[in-house]
């Protein structure tokens, strides 16, 4: 397996760095302004022909030690013994959202299927579902990794390119298969749990109403004051929320905010808030968040034999919440893990609106929010 | 150097080594401005936070607050019921015990420890079952081994279901101890001394099956006993039932008042008992009626001695309230299983042979055959036919008169019933009368007798008497003297025209109420005489008793005359003993002219028979009279 490193920026137009021979996958990452014309992906159809070529919008990309917003950032691939087949499915209806996962996993399920990674849209979507619907056709015992497209702090639009010019409404799967490829995966948050627990007391699917009889809204309006309120719903994510059935504390997972309705005081995750469950806010410290990072790095690592090396790839998925909280000092988080992924695997990810990875306990895979997920690859020899 | 300021020049230096310090600035104060943004935000939500955790503890305070208040009152008040608890347990009167889950003391109250004997100190919470009961049992309030008993309590509570169960106390006395699963394991036992209640209970259950006067079985227990035995009846083994009723039991309630009757059978019972086996059952089932079950006998000829000894033992005569009584018994024998195998058809066939004793003139016992039931059917038709007799009229009065055998002339008519039946035509009267006697109807048919016969003779030229016969129940009915004074109005005929005969029976029976009767009949003129002399005891006492007008002489005397010297003997001396008494005599059944001639010689004062005259309607009786009113017959 071997990974060339590409580059877009405006000045310098597409720069490729190391040899990669004959690639049949290319991944990419860039913002929506700098992807929406669709020549981006013309250009790299015309460069890789032989190659399946998927990429999606972001909140940012991660290029190695770096995160940039002006630049495409992008991985050619190619395999010794890896076969690999990229599907697609249009979701014309967020509320079918298992019923496409399913579609999407019927169509990469084989025998020899041994990973699975998706790029969904990231705001027409209930991610949640999404994943359980793939996960019900290839099995619990294939990881399945990716993430949901961004759309920097705005939230009007995201998009998905699958072997066609980027666009909304779109999930897309690459699935790698024989017994040559390793897939190594690691999801972590870092966000400290706080203020007093709330029980979700109304809420419709990703759709919360209320926690504690008091709208939803009101309460993240109260803490964010009236200058970040004005950012919502992407200040939201300044505050994720955790939540968990208090009959099964591993079921905790971190919801993040997609949109908001002012008028129904309501606000949209990206995963479901089933009512009934325990809910708490969490916030962010510099540091944790960082060891976070690290500790997602780790896991994901910790698939890979140290005589084997450094994995070839790492694609590094983390939520934008983090950036917007992170400021300048993102780049920790992204040293962090690079630290831990070691020197000689190529790191490219993008900041998303959802992360897609087994749980960490439970082996389970499902969606994450407010997360660093990395998925490492590597073709045994 | 802070990394984030190496960074930030990294960031600001171009290709050439050159840094840009307005883009360094701008990125130093974008990371300010981040740290401000960070600080002002971590401030607020800590506030907030703050604020949120100090409304959280203030609801909580007061919750605490409200929920001690609520707690400290439900303490109280579950206090207060502790303690009405504790006094209605103290002041139950059943004693009253909890255990739990293992068999452990959890309370009992001081009626348990008193039932038991249990002294308060040696009984403590915690104490097992096992240990309360060895100091039952060293006490002596009972006798059980504890480990099986406790296993045997314990088996039921772990079943789950209440039970009650009775024991009986060294001392007599029965408890009845209710155990009641609680959940948890545990459970509550109530003890109640029920031993009156259950005497009580037992009792009443006597009562059910056994007769309050006698205390001998009733009829339902005969039915229990009747089905045992038959249950017991082998191949080739027997048994016998025996159905007994007194004969006119009725006259002695009637004439001696129910206290006599009562103490009557209660006697009767006592002779019963007397004469039969421990394995036989004596019992009264109503009125003067009485089974025996004669269990496993070896032939009919064990029934028939004890049938004999039976009515040996009642006809013995009684000492009642200083008078002597006698009464006998009429008894039906039926053999199972060949008259039946079952208690119903036994019972039933005893009682038809019972009637056929009756029938056979009391006093005697009959065994059950399969021609009784024919018999009794007809039997209860004719009953039938009789009580709608009275109403339709089939009854007539027909006289047959009575010779003077001095003058010649008719002295006396002696009124004699016939029933005229639609169907079966004439039906003799020794076949109705007994009917009329058991069924009660022969008062109200005594009292047309008198009525009609009194009616008749008024019509008749001449003044010839009117004889009417009377049986014991017309003379010991209170009614008698007031219908007769009735029937003499009614008739405007002269007392002394009527003539009114008994027989011997009527003074063997309740004497001192039939004489003190008759006295005040003859009082008014009436005459009496004694019937069929010569049948029953012919006890001169009987004579002497009573100061009758007349004897009349059994017709089986005059059937003899001429043949017999005895028959010529016995009828002289009766003809000496009336003369002696002031009595005339009327010979009955004269049927030829020796006969005639014959009690003229012995000194007879009238003569009764076909030979003079078979009994006539009283209209023949009418013309009679008329014609012949000027002949004599004293050359007859």
């Amino acid at each position: 397996m071997r990974a060339q490193h590409i580059v877009w920026n405006g000045q310098s137009g597409w720069r490729t760095k190391g040899e990669v021979g004959d690639p049949s996958l290319v991944l990419y990452f860039g913002t929506r302004e700098a992807l929406a014309c669709g020549r981006r992906h013309e250009e790299l159809r015309a460069m890789y022909p032989a190659a399946h070529v998927l990429g999606c919008s972001t909140g940012g990309q991660i290029n190695n030690n770096d995160i940039g917003d002006d630049e495409i950032v992008a991985a050619a691939v190619s395999f010794a013994a890896t076969k690999l087949r990229l599907c697609r499915q249009e979701i014309c209806d967020a509320h079918r959202s298992r019923d496409f996962g399913e579609a999407l996993g019927r169509a990469l399920h084989a025998d020899d299927l041994a990973g699975v990674f998706v790029l969904s849209d990231g705001l027409n979507v209930n991610g949640s579902e999404l994943v359980a619907g793939i996960s019900k056709t290839i099995g619990p015992d294939v990881p399945l990794t990716g993430g949901l497209a961004g759309d920097g702090a705005n939230f009007q639009e995201t998009l998905i390119g699958a072997d066609c010019a980027p666009r909304t409404c779109i999930i897309a799967g690459v699935g790698f298969y024989g017994r040559a490829i390793r897939v190594g995966h690691g999801s972590a948050g870092g966000w400290d749990l706080f203020g007093p627990r709330r029980q979700v007391t109304r809420s419709v699917g990703n759709v919360l109403y209320e926690l504690d009889g008091e709208p939803a809204l009101d309460l993240y309006e109260r803490y964010l004051g009236p200058d970040e309120s004005k950012g919502l719903p992407g200040s939201a994510l300044l505050f994720p929320i955790q939540v968990y059935d208090l009959q099964r504390p591993d079921s905790a997972v971190v919801r993040t905010v997609l949109a908001i309705d002012r008028d129904k005081r309501s606000m949209t995750f990206a995963g479901d808030v089933p009512q009934g469950w325990t809910a708490q806010l969490m916030r962010g410290n510099l540091d944790r968040l960082a060891a976070g990072a690290a500790d997602a790095a780790r896991q994901a690592r910790s698939g890979f034999d140290a005589k084997h090396g450094d994995p070839c790839l790492s694609i590094l998925i983390s939520c934008i919440g983090r950036r917007l909280l992170m400021g300048q000092r993102t780049i920790d988080e992204i040293e962090a893990a690079g630290a831990e992924l070691g020197p000689d695997t190529l790191r490219l990810g993008f900041y998303s609106y959802g992360e897609i990875s087994p749980h960490a306990k439970s082996r389970l895979c499902e969606l994450h929010n407010q997360t660093m997920t990395i998925t490492a690859f590597a073709e045994a020899a | 150097m802070h990394k984030l300021l190496a960074r930030q020049i990294a960031k600001a230096t171009n290709e050439a080594g050159s840094v840009d310090l307005e883009k360094l600035f701008a990125l130093i104060a974008d990371a300010y401005a981040d740290v401000d943004r960070d600080r002002r935000r971590t401030d607020r939500s800590m506030s907030l936070m703050i604020e949120e955790i100090d409304t959280v503890q203030r609801n909580l305070q007061r919750t605490v607050i409200e929920r001690t208040k609520e707690l400290r009152e439900r303490d109280a008040e579950l206090q207060a019921q502790n303690m009405r608890f504790a006094a209605a347990i103290s002041h139950m009167s059943q004693g009253l015990v909890m255990f739990d889950s293992q068999t452990r003391l959890v309370i009992c109250n001081q009626r348990f420890l008193a039932m038991y004997g249990l002294e308060a100190d040696g009984i403590r919470p915690g104490h097992t079952l096992r240990h309360l009961l060895e100091r039952r049992i060293a006490n002596g309030t009972i006798s059980c081994d504890a480990e099986h008993y406790a296993d045997n309590v314990w088996a039921m509570v772990k079943a789950g279901k209440p039970t009650t169960r009775f024991i009986e106390l060294n001392d007599g006395r029965t408890i009845a101890i209710d155990n009641q699963p609680m959940p948890g394991g545990g459970w509550v036992s109530t003890h109640e001394d029920v031993t009156e209640r259950r005497q009580a209970e037992m009792k009443i259950a006597h009562m059910a099956r056994h007769d309050a006067l006698t205390g001998l079985p009733n009829r339902v227990l005969l039915r229990e006993r009747l089905n045992e035995a038959l249950a017991h009846v082998h191949r080739g083994q027997r048994l016998a039932v025996h159905y007994l009723d007194l004969d006119l039991f009725k006259n002695v309630n009637d004439s001696l008042g129910h206290p006599a009757g009562d103490e009557l059978l209660r006697m009767v019972a006592e002779r019963l008992c007397c004469c039969v086996r421990d394995t036989d059952t004596v019992c009264r089932v109503g009125g003067d009626e009485f089974f025996i079950i004669q269990a496993d006998i070896g032939d009919i000829t064990d029934a028939e001695h004890l049938a004999r000894r039976i009515a040996e033992a009642v006809k013995t005569p009684y000492a009642l309230h200083s008078q002597q009584v006698v009464i006998d018994v009429s008894i039906g024998v039926a053999i199972g299983p060949a008259d039946g195998t079952d208690a119903d058809q036994l019972l039933k066939n005893a009682d038809m042979a019972m009637y056929g004793a009756k029938a056979a003139g009391r006093g005697v016992y009959r065994f059950f055959e399969s021609k009784m039931d024919a018999r009794m059917r007809e039997r209860r038709t004719l009953e039938l036919a009789l009580r709608n007799a009275f109403d339709n009229g089939e009854f007539e009065l027909q006289y047959q008169p009575i010779l003077n055998l001095d003058t010649g002339g008719v002295q006396c008519c002696e009124a004699l019933l016939r029933w005229h039946h639609p169907e079966r035509g004439l039906v003799p009267p020794a076949e109705f009368v007994p009917i009329a006697e058991e069924v009660g109807l022969i008062v109200p048919l005594g009292e047309w007798v008198i009525r009609q016969a009194c009616a008749d003779a008024a019509q008749w030229a001449g003044d010839a008497c009117v004889a009417v016969n009377l049986s014991p129940t017309q003379l010991i009915n209170k009614n008698l003297l007031p219908a007769v004074l009735d029937a003499l109005a009614s008739a405007q005929l002269s007392a002394d025209r009527l003539e009114l005969e008994i027989t011997e029976a009527v003074l063997m029976q309740n004497s001192e109420v039939t004489l003190r009767v008759l006295h005040q009949l003859r009082a008014l003129g009436i005459q009496v005489s004694m019937d069929d002399f010569g049948t029953g005891y012919s006890s001169l006492s009987y004579l002497r008793s009573f100061p009758f007008d007349k004897i009349k002489i059994d017709r089986c005397f005059i059937k003899g005359l001429g043949q017999s010297s005895e028959s010529d003997a016995i009828v002289s001396a009766v003809v000496g003993l009336a003369n002696s008494l002031n009595m005339t005599t009327t010979a009955e059944g004269v049927e030829t002219r020796e006969q005639l001639d014959l009690v003229r010689r012995l000194g007879c004062t009238d003569a009764q028979g076909f030979f003079y005259s078979p009994p006539v309607s009283s209209r023949e009786l009418s013309m009679m009279f008329t014609k012949r009113r000027k002949v004599s017959f004293a050359a007859a």
